[in-house]
């Protein structure tokens, strides 16, 4: 029996420490006591910070037989592929200790899983394709909604309660460095009539307005005269968030900002213009909010992780009631409100949503509710893994097998916008994204990286060596720092620029 | 046209191959810049390399393989000068400094293949040891031996390669270019003495640094001293490292300075950035250079036509007469994948083809494989 911590030090050391000696304690017991064979049983147990995440706090999850393996189980006489399968009980030790652990444990040693019952609204599917991502992309299609159902902003709802859009003193450094580059094409005739600057998942505005405000003063200051020159893109998602946006910037520098409704994993779609164009772009935390899928490597082989969204039945049953459906209709109308949003789902069944705010409290109870089902199935051939369209799963090999077994992010839909945002940069342009990005796959080791529940919307860490990689592929210096200007903070800055 | 151009004209026209065929003996012949796309494998394979990971010897048995591929995809696609597509190389530049003697490396893995090694010339480099010569021969005959087609080969010229070394060695960092000029002439000479049918000189950096074309053109002049033989060619574009441009500008930056230049003919990039830069070549007549239209953008996976060729090479022929014209994608493919490298080549020709048809009255090019387009062919979305 193999028993993984994932933990960081100061959960398993220090005043804030968890004893995880208990739990440790009935896992023996419950492996003493079950039937499971423990040569292929794995307990891992993760401290999830997140409060709302996917999990309960025991799970189990199927680990499929390596092809091979059940080739030579076959050879060994051994025709019963199940009995190959691995399992891998996972614990959340910051939930572990309220007195379920020992029972559930014993339920899934003796293999009586069935009796952990579930409502599937979804088939086993990567995790970037699970619905998860419906109930994230709907979060900012309705925001509106979602924030008058709840009474407070979306950027409030962040852990720390703001972003760091708002911060002079990183604004005015990276315009100083914008500055530094225009000045030196100007001394050899070479700067371009326009200076484009691309912001992509603008929020509410206020990164933009801090940045415009503090390059117009910069530039009068300095009588450069590089505003006149200024072209400052705004692109997001979000009709609704970009037109907040366009409010908080357009009465102040409205002749120098165009704004585009466009999707952050395509960017070149409607930016296909800017091509070797924009001497910077700037994204924050929207990386971590993008589609991903997750691979592990177990036994030195490679599985990718899927996933099934769930609700507890004790949840199904309780939403199904309060509509007077059974829990088994749950799927379809769940369906319906991720393709309609809850505005019109309470147009076309006003018998059981009679009201907007009805179909609102639907869809936050759903949220609430809703849990992912693991297992782990062969990842083979990694050339026929897409990470991204035009990037493939071969350059996951060299991350995974540098270190042991590790279970990571793919980060597909970062790593897809990423990949057709560095196509418009300029030959001297600068990428600066903001976000919770894990910098050294050991890091996966020690602290959980998602997927936790924000409101309404969905975080995962960004695999950072990952998108180094298809950075320096495509010709890229990606560095990793911590935000200078808020100490305490997990938000790194990550940087790209063209290298030799 | 002068004697020496005419006669350079009419060397890559009728060339024979290694087995005396005379592929090219039409107008408008086609050719590549030098690269050839490297599979996904293939990097795979070289990294491993890199890393120590296979043996030299089997790497070079997989380069070897994939050069014929190369060869055969070139000429199916019906290109008249070809090249073993450089698969060889692990970069533009590393592969030549690896081995000009006096070139330290200290260290030799890498982490992807293609990166740049960190090289220093510490000491002033042994430019009069005759014996030490690249190995670039070896790598001619292999191609020759494979294609009865007039072959191109190419060598990445000194000013670029002095731009990638810590020079530690030279006060004048001008003397290092032409310290690496000088080596690369031995080279150039042993090449063209081999049946090289085109020597062409890459200069990818030289875009970024356009107040030293004097310098460039001067090392230029030097490598192509005393060669007689192959045209000689010298090939400068924006930059094609990962596929991105590493400058944004125009050609102007050469002229007039690169009239200067011993050379038979310019082989510039076109397609990516529109054909407003032929003016130059109305405008500066003498020498009359051959010009190598870039037709092909090999920044972009989307497909060009034929039609589009053809439309390409036409607008060409307004300012030039079809004498001086030959036609190859705006630089190397390498980052191209294969499917799409070859169905960008087969556009070329087939454009390329048109017009000796309709506007020269011409037939097509009689050494073309007819090409069929297959449904599994890609269609410039498969990116």
């Amino acid at each position: 029996m193999y028993i993984e911590l994932r933990t960081p030090d100061e959960r398993m050391r220090g005043p804030k420490a968890v004893d995880a000696a208990p739990v440790l304690t009935e896992v023996l017991r419950a492996a003493r006591d079950g039937s499971v064979d423990l040569s292929r049983l794995r307990v891992v147990c993760d401290w999830i910070q997140y409060r709302q995440n996917f999990r309960d706090p025991i799970g189990l999850r199927l680990v499929e037989p390596w092809p091979l393996e059940a080739v030579r189980a076959s050879r060994n006489g051994d025709g019963e592929l199940a009995a190959r399968s691995a399992w891998e009980i996972a614990i959340d030790l910051r939930r572990a200790t309220d007195g379920s652990l020992d029972e559930l444990l014993h339920t899934l040693l003796r293999g009586e899983t069935d009796t952990i019952a579930r409502v599937p609204l979804e088939p086993w599917v990567p995790g970037s394709r699970s619905i998860i991502w419906g109930f994230n992309a709907l979060y900012w299609k309705a925001l509106s909604l979602w924030e008058q159902a709840t009474g407070r902003g979306y950027e409030q709802a962040l852990p720390g309660g703001k972003s760091d859009s708002r911060n002079v003193a990183a604004a005015q450094e990276l315009i100083q460095q914008l500055f530094d580059v225009w000045d030196r094409l100007a001394a050899r005739r070479a700067l371009p009539d326009e200076l484009h600057v691309l912001e992509l998942g603008v929020g509410n505005g206020n990164q933009a307005r801090v940045w415009l405000d503090e390059f117009q003063r910069m530039d009068q200051e300095s009588g450069r005269e590089y505003y006149r020159r200024l072209h400052y893109l705004m692109g997001d998602y979000s009709p609704h968030v970009l037109e907040l946006a366009r409010a908080n910037v357009t009465s102040a520098h409205g002749d120098r900002v165009s704004s585009l409704v466009l999707d952050a994993l395509r960017p070149t779609e409607t930016l296909g213009f800017l091509r070797y164009k924009a001497f910077l772009v700037y994204i924050s935390n929207v990386y971590d909010n993008l589609p991903t899928d997750e691979i592990a490597r177990i036994g030195g082989h490679l599985y990718q992780v899927q996933v099934r969204a769930v609700l507890p039945l004790a949840v199904a049953s309780e939403i199904a009631a309060r509509l007077g459906v059974g829990a088994g209709d749950l799927p379809d109308l769940v369906s319906r409100l991720l393709r309609l949003g809850p505005a019109l789902l309470a147009e076309v069944s006003p018998d059981r949503f009679p009201t907007v705010a009805d179909a609102v409290v639907f869809w936050r109870s759903l949220w609430e509710g809703l849990r992912l089902d693991e297992r782990y199935v062969p990842l083979e051939a990694l050339d026929t893994y897409d990470v991204a369209p035009g990037v493939s799963g071969e350059l996951l090999r060299p991350i995974a097998l540098s270190s042991g077994d590790v279970r990571m992010h793919v980060s597909n839909g970062a790593a897809a916008s990423f990949t057709d945002t560095l196509p418009l940069l300029h030959p001297l342009g600068i990428l600066q994204c903001h976000d919770l990005i894990v910098t050294d796959i050991g890091q996966y080791a020690t602290n959980f990286r998602g997927p936790g529940k924000y409101d309404g919307s969905v975080v995962n860490w960004v695999n950072g060596p990952l998108l180094a990689a298809i950075g320096s592929r495509r010709g890229f210096d990606v560095t990793f720092e911590a935000f200078a200007h808020r100490t305490g903070a997990n938000v790194l800055t990550m940087s790209a620029r063209a290298r030799d | 046209m002068t004697d020496t151009a005419t006669s350079a004209a009419m060397t890559l026209r009728s060339q024979p191959g290694h087995n005396g065929n005379t592929a090219t003996a039409t107008l408008l012949a086609t050719s590549v810049v030098g690269s050839y796309s490297v599979p996904e494998w293939l990097e795979r394979f070289k990294t491993d390399y890199y890393q120590r990971r296979i043996s030299r010897a089997y790497l070079q048995e997989i380069h070897e393989v994939a050069i014929k591929a190369a060869l055969k995809d070139q000429e199916r696609a019906g290109v008249d000068v070809v090249s073993d597509g450089e698969l060889r190389r692990d970069n533009d530049v590393d592969y030549f400094l690896a081995r000009i003697p006096g070139v330290e490396i200290p260290h030799l893995a890498k982490t992807f293949y293609y990166d740049y090694y960190d090289a220093y010339v510490r000491n002033p480099l042994p430019v009069d040891d005759d014996s030490a010569m690249l190995g670039l021969v070896d790598d001619l005959r292999f191609t020759r031996d494979y294609t009865d087609r007039p072959v191109k080969f190419s060598i990445t010229g000194p000013f670029s390669l002095s731009r990638r070394v810590k020079n530690e060695a030279y006060a004048d960092p001008a003397d290092l270019v032409m310290a690496f000029a000088r080596i690369l002439n031995r080279e150039a000479r042993a090449l063209a003495a081999a049946g090289a049918a085109v020597l062409q000189i890459d200069e990818p950096f030289l875009a970024g640094y356009p107040e030293q074309v004097d310098l460039a053109i001067s090392a230029i002049n030097t490598v192509y001293e005393g060669i007689e033989g192959p045209l000689k060619a010298v090939h400068v574009c924006y930059g094609n490292r990962y596929a991105r441009p590493v400058w944004e500008g125009n050609y102007d930056f050469l002229f007039p300075r690169v009239l200067d230049a011993q050379v038979d003919q310019l082989v510039l990039e076109f397609a990516r950035k529109g054909y407003d830069d032929l003016a130059l070549f109305k405008r500066y007549t003498t020498p009359p250079f051959l010009l190598g239209l870039g037709v092909i953008d090999v920044k972009s996976l989307q497909l060009e036509t034929p039609d589009q060729v053809a439309a390409r090479v036409r607008k060409a022929l307004q300012v030039l007469p079809p004498e001086r014209l030959t036609v190859n994608p705006d630089c190397g493919l390498r980052h191209v994948p294969p499917e799409i490298a070859l169905a960008k080549l087969q556009a070329m020709s087939q454009g390329t083809d048109q017009v000796r048809r309709d506007v020269l009255g011409q037939p097509a090019n009689s050494s073309r494989e007819p090409v069929e387009r297959s449904e599994s062919q890609p269609t410039g979305n498969a990116a």
